[in-house]
């Protein structure tokens, strides 16, 4: 072997003494500060060793010093050793940005599943939602939305609405009255006085409202509530357009398979009378859900919601509109009873605590 | 009212299973809330109207049967009132029962029956008033229970033995009179109510219970059976005012059948000459007031049967369910009322009674023909978007109940205009609370929300933020007497702020939060031109209140809630409230909404540091500089405030632009230096360098 020969197997041999750990590096136990020192470390490794200054690239320069017939043989050492060295390097430094690259991945992982950053919403209130929906229905049916004075004189509060002195509606066992002899009023009914003096007929109205009876506060029962009426005055007006108007509505509340169920009933200020029922929204009028009694309309298919009937003819001449030329229908139910069956809350008090684990569950 | 189906079939023949019956009844008005087995019967829950007391017993609700079956009821003997129909030997009246008062007692049937055995019923007759949940008392207590609920007709028998003189006088009672009744409850009576008294003293509350000396015991031998016909009001109000209720007043309170009495005397005296061997003697019968049936005109039965309902029945149709319920065509176009029912007076309550046994099923489901445009309130759009801004930034809506506690009358300040100062009460009271001390019609809608806040605290919940839109009250001089009603806006804010699904609050809430929310409220709802103005207000804490002005009109308050309230609630966080007259700001047109051009050139800002004190607002240094005028200076914001070691400083931010040109450098130093040396000598402060 000549002298040059000798000197190949030099360069191959120091390369293997300072590259030789980075050959079979083991990568399972180290960091990822680690494999950028070692990467750094191969980058310089691979400029002392294959770089224009390395011995590698001297000894190319001999090979045309070598005689011609040992040039061939000498040639391929060099190379041989060359890319060796190379691929050697170049293997270490893919294996280390890869391990680098994988190692940052992982450090950057994120747990997609931790709660958006949001600030909280609040909610709006039952009542509000309920009411809302109620009345975007009657609006587009051609409805205007009327309130008026929650404390009101006997006139309005029972009067004008055939309810005589003497009814056991008008006592004070039923009915909030003020030190003044006022009455707080007990259903929403005379907003419909107000509105038929006001507009006259023919008149379209729905009256959203507080009211408030002397009932002692239970699971159904709060002495204020909120009521919802519905009044339609007008040339031609039959008992055939309240139920069609009532059924309407609440197959748009609860979709167009609801089917409703006007019995005979009594109330002072409608004649003839009748409260009405919708086929229940939970089980579909069957009574059942999963074998189970039906919870909302307690096994019976029917869900009772309100009264209604036709315009007592007193009321509409306590109105100044003359009952030969007009007729109307009236209607009107409970929000909270509404809200209670929407959302199944067993216990309506809840309504007026305003206990925020209870108002943030509606939307 | 409990109804039994076998004693339904005693009454009239008709084959109809048990809950078949029962949808029909419920079909026709009669609502059966449940139907229930009972042995080899079936007891019916039938939840009636006030207006049909005639259908309180089994021989009501066969009627109705009988109208929808279109049968004839069994064996309904005929009733003829004359004399000489009486079965049993008739006595002189005046000297057995005197009514002193006949506008209270229409009518007073006695009868004597003697030598009665008192005991146990027999089984078919305990058996009988189980099923229809009654307790079984005695033989003669039994069959005057038993005849009502068939009948319809309340009765009360007598001890004539106790009865001093043996003999009724039906008058109201003396002041200072007392009866101990049936149920061992010693009473006083007024000279509204009436008795039935002996020669001497009480007796009977009439139409609502008998008294217990007089009342049957084992040891009666004679009895005396009154049937009688009270006043309907007479019995509610005397039943109302003892708090007493009885089967008896339900049913004369809403009305007997008059003509009925008799029927129904003779149908117990039958019963108990059975069932306690007792020998029916003297029959009184005192009527000094006839009620007049209701004549009802209806040219045209049937079109206003159409009328009304829209289903088609023919005029024959109509008067056959009308005579079936014994309301009779007594000439062409006049129907008469029969004496159980009350309820009949004008032809829409003949359509009625039409319509229910036809069905309203037979209704068709139409709607209205077409009509105007629908319309909202006029301000609910506005208050619409309040709320939902509101709740978008975070808050929740309460709902407080309208009466609050008489204690919070002083505390707090209300909105301007409401409460009238110069009324001696100027507050709006209710007699009768049923939640106790709640007799106030709110003034103010803050009392709710601070309560929520403690009851909100007390479940751990410590970030809050709710508001309110409701009325509150206050008393007015006004001509018809009514109150002055007005809408409010009121929120209150605790705590820090909160993210959703997120455990860790941020930032403390704090005054700002609470006028940021005004503010956006009211801007929302189209009013832009608000200030705040501190001012000293009752429930707030000094130097951390305000008044709210909206176009410079005062509308309501903000601020901290102060030491004493926040103490009375053992409150260890500051809470923010404000509550704003919304009815009187919504009066208002709101601002229009009006396009500005698009700056062509940019601006420049600048901003600079004063020294302040806490009297020194951002008002007044932003006024300073409105009120120069200078074309250039656009806008004037609020940066920050600084504070530490003694020192107090707020920095503001001014921008200048141009619409002409681009400003350079030089020109804007200089005019921004003359700015501030203007706010130095308006304000009289220092610029911090």
């Amino acid at each position: 072997m000549s002298e040059e020969n000798r000197q190949i197997d030099k360069i191959g041999e120091a390369f293997e003494q300072e590259f030789g750990r980075f050959a079979d590096l083991k990568l399972d136990s180290i960091g990822i500060g680690d494999a950028e020192a070692f990467l750094r470390e191969v980058g310089e490794l691979k400029v002392k060793h294959t770089g224009k200054k390395s011995a590698i690239a001297e000894a190319k320069k001999l090979i045309g010093k070598v005689s011609p017939e040992e040039r061939g043989a000498f040639g391929q050492q060099v190379q041989s050793i060359e890319s060796t060295m190379t691929s050697q390097i170049a293997e270490a430094e893919t294996r280390l940005k890869a391990f680098i690259a994988k190692a940052k991945t992982e450090s950057e992982r994120l747990d997609v599943t931790i709660p958006g950053r949001r600030a909280r919403t609040g909610h709006l209130h039952p009542m509000t939602i309920v009411r809302q929906k109620i009345e975007d229905i009657f609006v587009s049916m051609g409805y205007a939305i009327e309130d008026d004075r929650e404390i009101e004189n006997d006139y309005y509060n029972f009067d004008a609405l055939n309810i005589p002195e003497g009814h056991p509606a008008r006592e004070s066992q039923d009915t909030f009255y003020t030190t003044d002899g006022l009455a707080l009023r007990s259903q929403t009914s005379t907003v419909q006085i107000r509105a038929m003096e006001r507009r006259g007929a023919p008149i379209r109205i729905l009256a959203p409202g507080r009211v408030f009876r002397r009932d002692t506060p239970d699971m159904t029962h709060t002495p204020m509530f909120h009521q919802l009426e519905g009044l339609c005055v007008d040339k031609g007006i039959t008992m055939a357009h309240l139920k069609g108007t009532v059924t309407e509505w609440l197959q748009r509340l609860f979709g167009k398979d609801t089917k409703t169920r006007f019995r005979p009933s009594y109330f002072p200020f409608t004649e003839p009378s009748a409260e009405f029922d919708f086929s229940c929204f939970v089980c579909h009028g069957t009574g059942k859900v999963e074998g189970q009694r039906c919870r909302p309309c307690k096994g019976s298919g029917w869900i009772e919601l309100g009264g209604s009937g036709m315009v007592h003819p007193n009321v509409l001449r306590a109105c100044n509109i003359d009952p030969t030329v007009y007729s109307g229908f009236a209607f009107g139910f409970g929000l909270e009873r509404m809200a209670a069956l929407m959302y199944s809350i067993d216990d309506i008090r809840h309504m007026y605590d305003n206990d925020v684990r209870f108002l943030e569950q509606f939307r | 009212m409990n109804i039994s189906y076998n004693w339904l079939k005693e009454l009239i023949d008709f084959d109809l299973p048990a809950t078949e019956l029962a949808e029909n009844l419920t079909r026709i008005g009669l609502a059966v809330d449940g139907v229930h087995p009972a042995g080899d019967d079936f007891v019916f829950d039938i939840d009636l109207t006030s207006n049909r007391p005639d259908c309180l017993s089994h021989l009501g609700v066969a009627r109705e049967i009988g109208v929808f079956r279109r049968q004839p009821l069994a064996k309904e003997p005929a009733v003829d009132p004359s004399p000489a129909s009486i079965p049993y030997p008739s006595a002189l009246a005046g000297d057995v029962v005197k009514i002193e008062d006949p506008e209270l007692c229409y009518r007073f049937t006695a009868r004597i029956i003697r030598e009665v055995k008192i005991g146990p019923s027999p089984k078919w007759l305990i058996d009988r008033l189980e099923t229809i949940v009654e307790r079984s008392i005695n033989n003669v207590a039994d069959i005057t229970n038993y005849v009502m609920h068939e009948l319809g007709q309340p009765m009360h028998a007598f001890d004539l033995d106790k009865l001093s003189e043996n003999r009724i006088v039906v008058r109201t009672a003396r002041p200072g009179e007392t009866i101990q009744t049936l149920d061992e409850v010693e009473r006083k009576l007024d000279s509204s109510m009436l008795a039935i008294c002996d020669a001497v003293r009480p007796v009977a509350v009439a139409g609502v219970m008998g008294g217990f000396d007089s009342g049957i015991t084992e040891n009666t031998r004679n009895v005396l059976l009154e049937v009688a016909y009270f006043d309907r009001r007479s019995i509610r109000r005397t039943s109302r005012k003892l708090n007493l209720t009885t089967e008896a007043s339900y049913r004369f309170e809403r009305g007997a059948d008059i003509m009925n009495l008799q029927r129904a005397s003779d149908r117990a005296a039958d019963l108990i000459g059975l069932l306690a061997g007792g020998e029916p003697g003297e029959f009184v019968d005192v009527f000094p007031t006839p009620l007049t049936p209701n004549e009802v005109q209806s040219k045209d039965i049937s079109a206003a049967v159409k009328r009304l309902t829209g289903i088609e029945v023919y005029a024959k149709e109509c008067v056959q369910i009308l005579a079936a319920l014994g309301i009779a065509e007594k000439e062409p176009a006049v129907f008469v009322s029969p004496s159980w029912r009350h309820d009949i007076a004008i032809e829409e309550d003949l359509v009625e009674e039409v319509a229910r046994h036809v069905g309203y099923d037979k209704i068709t489901n139409e709607l209205p023909p077409a009509y105007g445009a629908g319309e909202y309130q006029a301000t609910e759009p506005q208050e619409l978007a309040i709320r939902q801004v509101l709740v978008d930034s975070g808050f929740d809506e309460a709902v407080n109940y309208s009466f609050i506690d008489t204690k919070y009358d002083e505390i707090y300040e209300t909105v301007p205009g409401l409460v009238d100062e110069r009324i001696e009460n100027r507050f709006v009271e209710i007699r009768d609370p049923v939640i106790e001390g709640a007799v106030r019609m709110r003034p103010t809608l803050l009392p709710g929300l601070v309560d929520a806040i403690r009851l909100n605290f007390n479940q751990q919940n410590k970030n809050l933020r709710l508001f309110e839109l409701g009325k509150a009250f206050g008393a007015a001089n006004s001509e018809d007497g009514l109150p002055n009603e007005r809408e409010l806006f009121a929120l209150a804010i605790t705590g820090s702020e909160i993210s959703e699904n997120r455990a860790m609050p941020g930032r403390e809430l704090d005054f700002y939060d609470a006028k940021g929310a005004v503010e956006s409220a009211l801007e929302t709802a189209g009013y832009l031109d608000l200030s705040f103005a501190a001012a000293d207000v009752k429930h707030l804490r000094s130097g951390q209140s305000a008044s709210i002005l909206v176009s410079g009109k005062s509308v309501g308050t903000i601020g901290r809630l102060n030491e004493e309230i926040a103490g009375n609630y053992k409150f260890r966080q500051p809470v923010y409230v404000a509550e704003i007259d919304l009815q009187t700001v919504l009066s208002e047109r709101p601002d229009p909404v009006r396009y500005a051009p698009l700056p062509r050139y940019p601006s420049v800002v600048r901003d600079v540091s004063f020294e302040v004190n806490r009297y020194t607002t951002f008002d007044s240094i932003r006024n300073a500089i409105a009120e120069e005028g200078i074309e250039l200076c656009r806008g004037v914001s609020f940066v920050d405030v600084y504070e530490g070691k003694g020192e107090r400083s707020l920095t503001i931010r001014i921008e200048y632009r141009s619409d002409e040109r681009t400003l350079i450098q030089d020109e804007v130093d200089q005019v921004h230096a003359s700015l501030v040396r203007v706010v130095e000598e308006r304000v009289k402060i220092k610029q911090r360098i």
